[in-house]
């Protein structure tokens, strides 16, 4: 028998494919001054292309395009797709579908170290726009750290729930100390919040250009791991006896997982429930299997984040709102639904 | 008798951190056999499986189709021992095809992405077949009976294509009939080439029927361990406190 591809599995991925543009485009094009997408391409092409700008459209259009509206649409894109094929291989992981990369303590510890570069005004000491951001990653890493050393520790199987539950402890300590720092210091108790909820505002290039390989390089070493992680879904004392090197595989891919997210959430700050319904939105598109999952939560994620985005800053003008309470509100609901409709069925 | 010996284990102990439940266990399974491993609860019994399918450290000495368990990659030794967890379950959709092929996974390679050979696809299709499972195929594994999803992880252990099949209360949860099926596709399983079973039973009337030779574990030892036409039934009074064969006599007696 010939193996047996799932129907229409490349014309589903094209349709998402295809929908991820038209929401980069739209995203890009969307706004206080609306961009027609003719006008988009042209700017664009002109920009990286060296092609000369057609003549009627005028030069702040190009300067809004190139310089707002693009990187922060790329950016939000990126930070959807980081977020999702996170969140799917988490879940694989930890053969949990209710897992989130954020339960390894990367958000907490991101916000922890963003706290301290906000109430210790360490960014005004002018070593750049990359102190929080990095600042931010670091804490994220060493939270991750700390917690797989910590389960490590615990339990030399380093299990599943010995890592949710060391995890799930590491975070609420961070939180306590973020908390402790935004009561010391009310005048900055409103910006460490801010930053909590997520955003994709003054965003610039070099959050795209930092980004952009991390994600592509993350998605390419999950995808090579796409058998493990199909394996591991069976439960780790099947994973070992089916012949995966469990402890070796679990730690990359955890490491991984944390790198990749603690990048995007460095940049942009915690945005919730992406990473949990996007890989779920996938599953029951195209099956569990990652080879099909991975791919598509990368763009199911992106086109979600960049129209998330879209009606952040366009829903109350002047004000955005922020992005993490836009994902939530979204988010929140459907999971249920996800979750309870497959309740029932069962 | 030139029978070939499948597995061999030797001084075998091992635990979960500083309790030892396993001490110094040994015995042989030759090809061919059916071995059920009997005991009360705690005795050490998935324990066993669990350190034979190297999902737990131990010490002492397991040889596996003539080779050290000791040193091998676990691709390797999954292609000599498989291992049918109890629990067995997911959360996540594949078809039955899908996961059946998932136990394939020791014996492909390639990079960056394992191929899938005709052997492979072979493999899966027999064991689908032997198994009963070929007609469900294409049904998620999250919607099927407990009946037939045991019967798809059957399959899956049959695709490993091990030398050895360890099972872990393969009949939990099973109707009567599926646990007859059970029995019959792994008695013909093990009845084809070098091929051995051994499983952990508590009911021991279906351990009996399945079996030709028996290990019964006391606290992590052996206490005896030969053909079951040999166990010495008041051996198994002592290591379940009761009078095994007068309790069974009249569990049956209600179907006189």
């Amino acid at each position: 028998m010939k193996l047996k591809r799932q129907p229409g599995t490349g014309a589903k991925m094209g349709i998402l494919f295809a929908a991820a543009l038209l929401a980069l485009v739209f995203g890009v094009g969307a706004g206080s001054v609306y961009v027609p997408p003719g006008d988009i391409l042209a700017i664009v092409a002109g920009r990286f292309l060296g092609l000369p700008l057609p003549d009627h459209i005028p030069e702040s259009f190009s300067v809004m395009v190139l310089d707002m509206r693009l990187p922060r649409v790329l950016l939000a894109f990126l930070t959807g797709a980081a977020l999702s094929a996170g969140g799917g291989v988490m879940q694989s992981v930890l053969q949990n579908p209710l897992a989130s990369p954020f339960g390894l303590g990367v958000s907490a510890g991101a916000g922890l170290g963003a706290a301290l570069v906000i109430v210790f005004g360490l960014a005004s000491a002018g070593i750049g726009t990359f102190l929080l951001p990095g600042l931010s990653l670091g804490f994220a890493l060493g939270t991750v750290f700390l917690v797989l050393l910590l389960s490590a520790r615990i339990d030399r199987g380093m299990s599943n729930v010995t890592i949710v539950l060391v995890g799930m402890v590491v975070s609420l300590f961070c939180n306590a100390v973020m908390t402790l720092l935004a009561t010391a210091s009310p005048e900055y108790a409103q910006r460490i919040q801010l930053w909590q909820l997520g955003s994709f505002s003054m965003r610039e290039w070099s959050a795209v250009w930092a980004l952009l390989p991390v994600t592509v390089v993350a998605f390419l070493y999950f995808l090579r791991y796409a058998g493990e992680l199909d394996v591991m879904t069976f439960g780790e004392e099947q994973a070992v006896a089916m012949g995966v090197d469990l402890r070796r595989v679990k730690g990359r891919l955890l490491a991984a997982v944390a790198v990749l997210v603690g990048v995007a959430v460095a940049f942009v700050g915690i945005i919730g429930f992406v990473d949990l319904i996007i890989p779920h939105i996938a599953r029951r598109l195209f099956g569990a299997s990652h080879r099909r999952v991975l791919p598509a939560s990368v763009l199911l994620g992106g086109t979600f984040l960049v129209l998330c985005d879209l009606a952040a800053r366009t829903l109350t003008p002047p004000h955005e709102i922020p992005i993490g309470s836009i994902t939530a509100l979204l988010g929140a609901p459907f999971f249920l639904y996800l979750f309870f409709a497959g309740r029932r069925e069962a | 008798m030139s029978e070939k010996t499948l597995l061999t284990v030797e001084q075998l102990s091992c635990g979960y951190g500083k309790t030892t439940v396993i001490h110094d266990l040994s015995f042989q399974v030759k090809a061919g056999e059916r071995l059920c491993i009997l005991g009360p609860n705690g005795c050490g019994k998935t324990t066993l499986l669990r350190a034979l399918a190297g999902v737990l450290p131990c010490q002492g000495r397991v040889e596996a189709d003539g080779l050290m368990l000791e040193g091998m990659s676990p691709k390797q030794r999954a292609r000599k021992i498989a291992l049918m967890s109890q629990f067995s379950q997911t959360a996540f959709d594949y078809t039955v095809y899908e996961a059946v092929m998932l136990g394939r996974y020791a014996h492909q390679s390639g990079f960056p992405f394992p191929v899938k050979t005709e052997a492979d696809s072979k493999a899966v299709e027999e064991a689908l077949r032997l198994t009963d499972a070929w007609e469900l195929r294409e049904q998620m594994v999250t919607k099927l009976s407990g009946g037939q999803l045991q019967r798809v992880f059957l399959a899956k252990t049959f695709a490993q294509s091990p030398k050895i099949i360890l099972l872990d209360e393969p009949a939990n949860h099973l109707d009567l009939r599926s646990q007859a099926e059970l029995i019959e596709s792994l008695q013909n399983w093990a009845a084809e080439g070098e091929r051995c079973v051994a499983g952990v039973f508590h009911d021991i009337s279906l351990a009996l029927a399945f079996a030709d030779t028996a290990l019964l574990l006391d606290q992590g030892s052996a206490l005896v361990c030969g053909p079951v036409e040999q166990l010495d039934f008041n051996l198994l009074d002592g290591l379940y406190g009761m009078d095994v064969r007068c309790y069974m006599k009249s569990l049956l007696g209600r179907w006189e």
